[in-house]
């Protein structure tokens, strides 16, 4: 039925009881458990700690009922009730006063949107027709403006290539009187030169001969 | 609570050395044994279990050897590292048979574990801890014949158990 016999199991347990813990380990785990309990005393208990509850709960109560006396002994007489209402109303006034200028202008504003946005349409078709006549007439001006600007300037440049034209011709043409002029005399010059060589000569022949 | 403490100071001093090994028997382990046995003296000292008990050292062993088992339960696989298991009459101290020995100390603590409390503990106080039947008895609140007829039924069930366990590894 079984692979362990009685008397295996009885040896078995035999071993088992004559396993010993070292003197050592026995004492550490005697000091360490007199160590936990020392402690422990200084640690309330779950027990300790309930019952610690209700004295807590019974001390708060009271602490609450202390302040609640103090706080209604130390309260200040009763209040002018006149002098509160008018305090109480000016202040309700001050407060409310921005309160509804603020609303009243939002109404007004919603007022005027409301109003306005049925005629945005045809204003914006107008605007439209009015800004782009306003374009037409500003371009075709713009465009007479600029061809007469053109035109002007040109009629100046061709005026002034003109005048530049006849002072060149003056200077050539003087130029040419200065030349002529230079020319004449040097003729002159070498004729008379010729002249008085063909005299010299002429005389040389006649002593000769 | 003071007198509480100086009661279990009191139980240290008598049973403390007795608690921690059987405590290192049921685990195996003296590291574990210290952290049980501080469990056992922290649980000892919240529970009402002990001003009832008429016999407070029985109690103190039988609450060391549910909190050594329940451990067990919890680390079934955990190794054997106790350094200090006496040398075994056998010749061969081979590494490979000490690990056997240790192997079968561990099937043993294991198969103890699947025992109602109550043959457990007979168990435990008649061979681990080589107590007599009368003694048991007496703080068992039974009669010697009854705790004899435990330990016996006790250890055909044990036998049982190791042997289905055999039967399953041999599979």
């Amino acid at each position: 039925m079984s692979n362990v016999d009685d008397n295996q199991l009885h040896d078995r347990l035999e071993r088992l009881s004559k396993i010993d813990p070292t003197k050592a380990a026995s004492d550490r785990a005697a000091k360490r458990v007199r160590d936990t309990l020392m402690n422990d005393e200084a640690i309330p208990s779950p027990g300790r700690r309930l019952l610690l509850i209700p004295k807590l709960a019974a001390a708060a109560v009271l602490l609450i009922g202390v302040a609640f006396l103090a706080g209604r002994l130390s309260a200040p007489e009763s209040v002018d009730v006149e002098v509160l209402q008018a305090n109480l109303e000016n202040s309700l006034k001050s407060s409310l006063e921005t309160t509804i200028r603020q609303e009243l202008l939002d109404e007004m504003e919603n007022r005027l949107q409301s109003a306005l946005a049925a005629e945005r349409n045809t204003l914006k078709q107008e605007l439209r027709q009015q800004v782009a006549h306003d374009l037409d007439v500003f371009a075709e001006k713009t465009l007479t403006a600029v061809g007469n600007m053109t035109d002007q300037r040109f009629m100046e440049f061709a005026r002034m290539v003109e005048a530049a034209r006849i002072k060149d011709r003056q200077r050539v043409a003087a130029a040419f009187e200065y030349m002529g002029s230079r020319f004449g005399d040097g003729l002159v010059t070498l004729a008379a030169q010729t002249n008085k060589r063909q005299g010299t000569n002429h005389n040389i022949g006649v002593e000769t001969n | 609570m003071k007198n509480r403490h100086k009661e279990l100071l009191g139980l240290l001093d008598t049973s403390g050395a007795e608690l921690f090994a059987l405590l290192t028997r049921l685990t195996l382990r003296e590291d574990i044994a210290e952290e049980l046995m501080q469990d056992l003296f922290i649980k000892l000292s919240h529970s009402k279990g002990l001003d009832k008990a008429t016999n407070r050292r029985a109690y103190a062993r039988k609450a060391a050897i549910n909190l050594a088992f329940d451990w067990r339960r919890s680390h079934r696989r955990a190794a054997l590292r106790l350094q200090r298991v006496r040398r075994q009459a056998s010749n061969d101290d081979s590494p490979l048979t000490q690990m056997m020995h240790s192997e079968e100390l561990r099937e043993t603590l294991d198969a103890l574990a699947q025992l109602k409390k109550a043959s457990r503990e007979a168990l435990v106080m008649r061979y681990i801890q080589q107590e007599s039947y009368d003694h048991i008895a007496e703080q068992m609140g039974k009669t010697s014949h009854q705790v004899r007829a435990m330990c016996s039924r006790a250890v055909q069930h044990l036998r049982r158990i190791v042997g289905s366990n055999h039967r399953h590894h041999n599979i």
